[in-house]
């Protein structure tokens, strides 16, 4: 069994354990974790600019994000009645679509993969994003905006009352 | 023998399954938010895997990078929206948004 395939089995775990946990601060940090394990899987596919963006975005912002929100409903997490047996048959669903996935998917994937086709161009990252898709920067910042917007509007400045 | 990409797809599907399995038993708020991030790291790593596969490893580098910026507006609005939505009703239920059923 190759790392690569490790680094999978890592990521796929983690992401079960992420649903299955009761706390849902174990969830944010099984997040984390699965953030880690693709970041990993980008270094391993030699895609590093990504890898990082992953690692310090997706494994640290929005676990951050995340972990304030807990903290900040702490409360009511256990008062959203959740049927547990629901969580607690997910080894079962997961196996099944495993089992489905090995017979149907595999067959799919290996013709998905007969069927790729050579890129034409061999550009560096930096001409990709500042020249040929130019436009989706301008969509970036424009959703970045947005963002900063909507999160301005929902919690507004307290005026100080004279 | 299996090669590769395929099975990196195989465990692909797994981890979308989870998310998507994740998102359609919840009733928390914040545990469909997990869900919808593990779908989209399921999504991530199959841009990356097609890009190795055809070459263009530097296009799905930017397609990625563009990903994962989105990603991270949608999860602070998403946020932000669920920390006012329970300072207003006390609750994160998802059962409990249905003031606007006119």
């Amino acid at each position: 069994m190759t790392y690569h395939t490790l680094l999978f089995i890592l990521v796929a775990a983690a992401a079960i354990t992420a649903v299955m946990a009761r706390s849902l601060l174990l969830s944010a940090i099984m997040l984390a974790l699965v953030s880690v394990g693709a970041s990993l899987i980008l270094f391993d596919f030699q895609a590093p600019w990504a890898a990082v963006f992953e690692l310090s975005v997706c494994a640290g912002l929005i676990t951050v994000l995340f972990v304030s929100a807990v903290s900040l409903i702490r409360n009511e997490e256990s008062k959203v009645k959740d049927l547990r047996a629901r969580f607690y048959a997910m080894p079962l669903v997961i196996a099944i679509v495993a089992v489905a996935a090995w017979f149907y998917g595999i067959p799919f994937f290996d013709s998905l993969k007969n069927c790729a086709l050579p890129g034409g161009r061999d550009n560096s990252l930096g001409s990709i994003l500042w020249d040929i898709r130019r436009f989706d920067l301008l969509g970036q910042v424009l959703i970045l905006a947005a963002g900063v917007f909507v999160i301005n509007s929902i919690f507004p400045r307290r005026k100080k009352q004279k | 023998m299996i090669n590769s990409f395929t099975l990196d797809w195989f465990f692909i599907t797994l981890i979308f399954s989870a998310g998507l399995y994740c998102m359609l038993v919840s009733r928390n708020l914040l545990r469909q938010f997990i869900g919808l991030e593990i779908m989209s790291k399921s999504c991530l790593l199959g841009v990356i895997s097609v890009g190795s596969l055809t070459g263009n490893l530097a296009l799905a580098q930017a397609l990625i990078i563009t990903m994962i910026v989105i990603e991270v507006v949608v999860v602070a609005v998403g946020l932000s929206l669920l920390v006012k939505n329970y300072r207003l009703t006390n609750s994160i239920d998802i059962w409990s948004l249905n003031k606007l059923r006119g």
